[in-house]
């Protein structure tokens, strides 16, 4: 008897304490959503002239802020530097700038100017995203900087 | 609010229930004598496991062993390491103890892995719970002991040849052991070896970052890798002296899935024709132990002291990368990112006054030092030295023959001394962007100088009630703490494996927090199980909270800062076993964890999901079979930036063959997991952020063949 007695009071107490601790998370985990039109995967972007940064943005809560950085991936994704400052006049180019949004959906067109002595070859794109809760995206695209390319007019 | 909820359960708890653990897994059935024997003497929390479940769940690795116990899981890094976890908690929480020595590597990084022989464990022990009382500081998950076999009674030469053949990941291996019993010497030698190859996953693309990226022979590629373990143990016992000497190194190296490295690049995951080389990148450590015990008894008295070193050194390779213009390639070693060379060096002592019987007291000292440095052209983890010792008296007062009762207190006290580190490449860097100086005096300085003392106790009370053969109810109500870690203190840049920008926090607190928890036991005739619900409240939980401020750095979305917060852990184990027929048993293995961090309102991150295991075991007397449903349910209580990992049931099939050829005793033991091969997600694992799925089928074959000779 005393042992039923004691077996209840156990159960009730680890199902309470399961059910007690605090109210639920209603918290918003949910990542903000990116969706970049311009730059395309593997597009050639013109030295000198605009890179066309194209993109939606949206949360299901609210989109805070976004950060976009571009830097070279000249082998795969480890950046030697052995040639860096070396080749020529070129110059290293890199782009970190971050912007704040405060909205649930957010068009973003934006004109970022490549030098026309940037070091050609394979840079990456990456945008990243949050939202109000703290919750981030980031999405990455590969662009190579050629002297060649044709120049992107919209 | 919370904390008043809190406050309720916990007082309800502290007069009713805990978590004194105590049951054998092992498939086969165990002698009841001894399990009942176990349970009644053994107050603290216990799972203990022996040969059998070993044997049984045997998978060269033994922490995924040790992931078949419900309550303890598995964080896999790919297919050859993991480190555990503790009823939610893992990395620094949860201590490993081999021999009575504190196992110290590189618990806080997410790519280590336990480096200990898997073929050395004889027995294990695992502690659910709060266990600091016991080891100190990083213990407050719980603790698991590993100790060899005990030493053969009869003088004899004896000896085991272990053979393990996995098709997953093509592992080879193999183990030798020989070991001498004259007297009152024994002394035991074991060299294993055992070499995998990239492992199968059962999918042909996985996708990330938005991006497909194609698996190629359904290889995991560059997941290939070895791992050479060499010991030595030695032990004299006369009268009431004993003293055991072990000396052990294991070498393990592994290379890491190129595409987890950073943005994914198609061209590093091309087939390369060849599944078991191990190319850039990857890392090896290697883990040298040096332990040496003694103890005396003298009448009611027992003394025993416990001497450790232990160099842990890790290497991460990476082919030279920066993204700094002025970083030149090194000179020497281009291609090393990073390498830690950790030193400890501990001392235990306990002395045991065992009284008229009814009454046991224990005393106990502990004192270590650890020294960490560095190299390598990357930094993650500054230099530090970290000094902590506790003393600590528990106590055993047997009420009667059916009630026990222990407590215990502790005190510690830790310094941590911490090197500041200041990237000049990165400072450059900034200064080319542009920067104003003060943003480049916060990002430059990769590590603070941070020098912090901290002293903590650790409580711990609980009772064993053992009314009858039928019942036994065990209950425990302990407090533990951790000092924060050198990366929680004074880090400050992108951790290469996470990609994210960490940020220590010098003010932290340490951490603490408190466990109740309770197990209640049925045995009569053909039922037994065992439910064992535990609560833990953390005032002080630290965690990498997500700030919302961008980093300035390349490659690094917004800083996470290492944050305090109050948390609650709380869940059950269940276990349970029927034998239906005389030879047929079923059996049932379920746990959950549900966590929740009270100041962000979220689950706090690598939350394990609820899992059952369902088995049926036909018993024969020289061979046993069994089969196993494990479900594993879909983990949707996430923390912000992890993701949701969905369900799976699995498909698992064993046997174990006992037979003599020759007069030699061959041991034979079977093993096809995922059967089906069902493509499936561990929440918990290194690789699962970049959606990698687990191993697919694996047929695993271990042969054991034991010798001895026994002398005249």
């Amino acid at each position: 008897m005393k042992t039923k007695l004691i077996l209840s009071a156990i159960c009730i107490v680890s199902l309470s304490s399961l059910f007690v601790a605090c109210s639920d998370d209603d918290n918003d985990t949910t990542k903000p959503v990116i969706v970049i039109n311009e730059p395309e995967d593997g597009g050639a972007i013109k030295t000198g002239s605009l890179l066309h940064l194209d993109m939606d943005l949206s949360d299901d809560v609210m989109v805070a802020s976004y950060k976009v950085d571009i830097h070279n991936n000249f082998d795969g994704h480890t950046h030697t530097s052995a040639s860096t400052r070396a080749d020529g006049d070129s110059i290293t180019f890199t782009y970190n700038q971050s912007f704040d949004v405060n909205q649930k959906n957010h068009h973003v067109h934006d004109h970022i100017e490549i030098p026309i002595l940037a070091r050609q070859g394979k840079y990456h794109v990456v945008v990243y995203c949050t939202d109000t809760s703290g919750n981030e995206s980031y999405v990455a695209k590969s662009v190579v900087f050629d002297a060649n390319a044709e120049e992107d007019v919209d | 609010m919370c904390a008043w909820g809190i406050a309720i359960s916990l007082s309800a708890h502290a007069q009713t229930t805990d978590s004194l653990k105590s049951v054998n897994l092992s498939e086969v059935v165990v002698s009841e004598t001894y399990h009942h024997i176990r349970n009644k003497n053994a107050t603290l929390q216990l799972e203990v496991v022996g040969e059998d479940f070993l044997r049984n769940n045997f998978s060269g690795n033994l922490v995924q062993t040790l992931g078949n116990i419900p309550g303890v899981h598995s964080m896999d890094i790919g297919s050859g390491f993991a480190k555990p976890m503790i009823r939610g908690l893992g990395f620094n929480r949860i201590t490993v103890t081999e021999n009575g020595v504190k196992q110290e590597g590189q618990q806080w990084g997410a790519d280590h892995g336990l480096e200990i022989d898997a073929f050395n464990a004889g027995q294990v022990s695992v502690r659910k719970g709060p266990s600091s009382l016991l080891y100190g500081s990083d213990a407050m998950g719980g603790a698991i002991e590993i100790n060899a076999l005990p030493a053969p009674t009869q003088n004899m030469f004896l000896g085991e040849v272990a053979l393990i053949g996995k098709s997953v990941n093509g592992t080879l291996g193999g183990s030798l052991m020989l070991g001498l019993k004259h007297n009152a010497w024994f002394t035991k030698l074991r060299y294993t070896e055992m070499h995998f190859a990239d492992y199968r996953i059962p999918t042909d693309t996985v996708v990330y970052l938005t991006r497909k990226i194609p698996v190629y022979n359904r290889r995991m590629k560059n997941t290939a890798g070895f791992e050479r373990d060499v010991s030595w143990f030695t032990t004299y016992r006369k009268n009431g002296y004993d003293a055991s000497f072990s000396i052990s190194n294991a070498y393990q190296k592994t290379g890491f899935f190129p595409g987890a490295h950073g943005i994914p690049d198609l061209s590093k995951l091309t087939d390369d024709g060849n599944s078991r080389n191990i190319e850039l990148p990857y890392s090896f450590v290697n883990h040298l132990k040096v332990a040496l015990h003694q103890g005396y008894a003298w009448g009611p008295m027992a003394l025993s002291w416990d001497l450790g070193y232990q160099n842990n050194h890790r290497e991460e390779w990476s082919s030279f990368h920066t993204h700094y213009s002025t970083q030149q390639i090194p000179q020497k070693d281009p291609d090393k990112e990073l390498a830690f060379r950790l030193n400890t060096y501990s001392s235990n002592a306990k002395l045991r006054f065992l009284g008229n019987g009814k009454w046991e007291h224990t005393l106990g000292w502990d004192v270590q030092y650890q020294d960490n440095n560095i190299a390598g052209y990357s930094f993650l983890l500054p230099e530090y030295t970290r000094v902590t010792t506790g003393g600590l008296w528990l106590s055993n007062y047997k009420v009667n023959s059916q009630l026990t009762l222990s407590g215990g207190v502790r005190y510690d006290y830790g310094k941590i001394k911490v090197a500041g580190y200041t990237d000049a490449y990165l400072e450059e860097y900034l200064v080319d962007q542009g920067y104003d100086a003060s943003v480049i005096e916060v990002y430059k300085n990769r590590s603070y100088a941070v020098n912090r003392d901290f002293g903590d106790y650790s409580a711990s009370v609980g009772f064993v009630w053992n009314p009858s053969r039928v019942h036994m109810l065990k209950a425990n109500v302990g407090r533990s703490f951790r000092l924060p870690g050198a990366n929680e203190l004074a880090s400050n840049g992108v951790h290469h494996g996470t990609f994210r920008h960490e940020q220590g926090v010098a003010t932290l607190k340490s951490e603490q927090g408190w466990q109740a928890d309770a197990a209640y036991t049925y045995e009569k005739g053909r039922l037994s199980f065992t439910a064992s619900p535990f609560f833990s409240w953390f005032d002080n939980y630290i965690f990498l909270r997500p700030t919302g401020e961008w980093s300035v750095l390349p490659d690094a979305g917004q800083i996470y800062r290492y944050t305090g917060a109050e948390a609650i852990f709380t869940g059950a184990e269940l276990s349970m076993s029927y034998r239906v027929l005389p030879k047929l048993t079923y059996q049932f293995a379920g746990d959950y964890v549900y966590t929740y961090n009270c100041d962000e309102h979220l689950p706090l991150s690598f939350s394990p999901p609820a899992s059952m295991r369902n088995t049926l075991t036909w018993e024969a007397a020289s061979w046993s079979v069994y089969a196993q449903m494990e479900s594993i349910a879909a983990q949707n209580r996430v923390d912000r930036n992890e993701d949701k990992t969905s369900g799976s049931n699995l498909f698992h099939l064993g046997g174990k063959f006992d037979f003599k050829w020759h007069n030699t005793p061959i041991e034979i033991t079977l093993t096809a997991r995922n059967v089906l091969d069902r493509k499936y997600f561990n929440h918990l694992s290194f690789y699962r952020k970049v959606e990698i799925p687990e191993p697919g089928r694996n047929l695993q074959v271990l042969i054991k063949i034991p010798f001895k000779q026994v002398f005249k």
